[in-house]
């Protein structure tokens, strides 16, 4: 077993890459119907496709779809894909395969930003994306500053332990401010669990940027991410900086987790596992294959389990996490079985 | 052997020297090499043999002396241009999961493609061509992880040769790999230096050195005390004064050997 996850033994690699994209589509594709489809008012499959292919529909089945389940939907693609992404890039970079946007401290910091706007400025709610943000990023350039500084500036090692510490900083924050304003808790709850709103497009007009610069960041890293997974040496030799790869690789990450965490609060678990998953089922770490299969499975499974939390007891909405696990945990056990 | 010297060579470093957390690594070191030549960097454990081919080749901040690739300031190169001067092979890299031999390879590539940009038919056939000529096509299509110790050695300096570079710098390619696999690593490395390519080798096994190599360069306590014909400089005196070693090499045939008195003589055991 490597740093860079595990492969499953079994078909050749050529035919297993092929066979995974075709899942992850199919399973995005499934999910994205599903989404648009189901609810407190249940939409025909043809009348959602007629809806998207603008076609004349009769009735309020357009409105439903257009103005409440399309932006949710979309939201739920761009955070499921941001984090599978953000996941793959810092597992890779970090040479750690338990590496998440939490090691950056991103999480800690965007909850810390939410509380604060929750319980300091609660008539100011539409704050509470920037809130999170702001200082998901703030406790992310903590990390690099004190990272990438002096002797070893960079190394995974310096990362790590300066992420978990900013982390743990934030997290006292957060908890603190819920101790001393146990009135407000209810209402961080939501956030802290993660889950989306339909509250049209109006949050994501104001953090796509933020998803757009990460995810070009991230493609512009696959292929030096790829150098450094032949080691440091091999990076170097190629005429790239091993610790400006990994800069690189935690910026994007940050950028990703924040936008994320503005979106849809505290969504933990996807960043960690869809990478492996992907790894797994596609039978390979090479970073051209496990960064876009990522985005498409982090996709895939925010979406599918936003449907779920939102139908399973409608009208009350429950928090996505709980249903990303049930749904993403089998399945990640099943392969983990298989592995080698 | 060696090719004729050109006006500038194609490396040539003087008066390097190295810290590393405060301690002095290198003191004092010379480096030159030339189309052609296979160069043998030789000298006890600790002596900064790793960190002399690491300074020049970029991967090691140096504190003072002078690198230059083909006449150009080594800090005045930028990461692309000087991934075409000269490919370093590690000891032994790292092995990701699923990543068969052909793709590793290809990363070997990517110093010579722009950002986003597709590999060309003249990509392709540089990493069919650097496969080949080190040897692992056989198994181009197996996972890294499934190798033996002198394949993967093989892979790596095939992602070096992928590299086009005029110099290839190997850091001790023989040194975990037993006795078959590293002769097949010598005679690959002789064969590229025939064909004009410089090579630079870290290496142990000082036998291995007097026949491959066409000079030897021996670094003893971060500096280079001597260069030249590794037949004649390597001698017992300098084994003795250098390594703390009653020893001597012999060629015969073109069979080396190093002939070593592993315990003090008159029988004497320390008690």
């Amino acid at each position: 077993m490597s740093a860079h996850g595990l492969a499953i033994r079994g078909a050749g690699v050529s035919m297993r890459r092929p066979l995974a994209y075709g899942a992850l589509m199919a399973a995005l594709l499934a999910a994205i119907v599903a989404s648009l489809a189901l609810g407190a008012v249940k939409v025909p499959v043809q009348t959602v496709i007629d809806v998207l292919l603008g076609k004349e529909v009769a009735g309020p089945d357009r409105q439903i779809i257009e103005t409440l389940r399309l932006p949710r939907m979309v939201e739920a693609l761009c955070v499921g894909a941001a984090l599978g992404v953000a996941g793959a890039i810092l597992q890779g970079a970090l040479a750690n395969p338990l590496a998440s946007p939490d090691v950056i401290g991103v999480t800690g910091g965007a909850g810390f930003g939410a509380i604060l706007i929750i319980i300091l400025f609660p008539g100011s709610i539409a704050l509470l994306p920037l809130g999170a943000l702001f200082f998901g990023l703030l406790a992310a350039a903590i990390v690099f500053a004190i990272a990438w500084s002096g002797q070893n500036r960079g190394s995974t090692g310096k990362v790590i332990l300066a992420g978990i510490a900013v982390l743990s900083l934030f997290t006292a924050g957060t908890t603190g401010l819920l101790a001393a304003y146990p009135e407000k808790a209810p209402s961080a709850i939501f956030f802290i669990a993660g889950g989306l709103t339909s509250s049209g497009w109006e949050e994501m007009g104001s953090i796509w940027p933020y998803f757009a610069a990460g995810f070009v960041a991230a493609l512009f890293l696959i292929r030096p991410l790829d150098r450094l997974a032949l080691g440091d040496d091999v990076a170097s030799s190629l005429g790239s900086k091993p610790h400006m790869i990994r800069l690189g690789a935690a910026v994007a990450a940050a950028l990703l987790a924040a936008a994320s965490a503005a979106i849809a609060g505290l969504i933990g678990f996807l960043g960690l596992v869809i990478p492996h998953l992907v790894r797994m089922a596609g039978g390979s770490s090479s970073h051209t294959f496990v960064v876009p299969a990522s985005a498409i499975g982090g996709a895939a499974l925010l979406v599918a389990a936003d449907t779920l939390a939102r139908t399973i007891r409608a009208p009350i909405e429950m928090p996505v996490g709980p249903f990303m696990a049930i749904l993403g945990v089998p399945l990640f056990l099943w392969l983990l079985r298989r592995v080698v | 052997m060696s090719a004729v010297a050109t006006a500038t060579p194609l490396l040539a470093a003087s008066d390097l020297e190295v810290e590393i957390a405060g301690t002095p690594i290198l003191r004092g070191a010379d480096l030159q090499i030339d189309g052609g030549e296979l160069v043998a960097v030789v000298g006890p454990n600790g002596a900064g043999k790793s960190t002399l081919v690491r300074a020049v080749s970029g991967l090691q901040p140096y504190s003072a002396g002078d690198v230059r690739w083909a006449g150009r300031v080594l800090a005045g190169l930028r990461g692309r241009e000087l991934a075409r001067m000269r490919a370093f092979v590690p000891q032994r890299m790292p092995v990701p999961a699923g990543v068969v031999v052909r793709e590793a390879v290809t990363i070997g590539r990517s110093s010579h493609l722009r950002p986003l940009r597709r590999l060309q038919g003249e990509d392709r056939g540089a990493i069919e061509a650097a496969m080949a000529r080190a040897g692992v096509l056989r198994f181009a299509e197996r996972q890294l992880s499934t190798l033996s110790g002198g394949e993967l050695q093989r892979v790596q300096i095939a992602i070096g040769l992928a590299q086009e570079t005029p110099v290839l710098i190997a850091d001790e390619p023989t040194s975990q790999l037993d006795l078959g696999a590293a002769v097949g690593i010598a005679t690959l490395l002789r064969g590229l230096a025939d064909e004009g390519l410089a090579v630079l080798l870290v290496v142990h096994d000082l036998a291995l050195a007097v026949a491959v190599a066409d000079r030897a360069v021996v670094v003893s306590e971060g500096r280079t005390v001597v260069s030249g014909d590794p037949g004649e400089i390597l001698t017992s005196d300098l084994l003795g004064s250098v390594w703390r070693a009653d020893a001597e090499l012999s060629a015969v045939d073109g069979r080396t050997a190093l002939h070593v008195a592993w315990l003090p003589k008159e029988g004497v055991r320390a008690p």
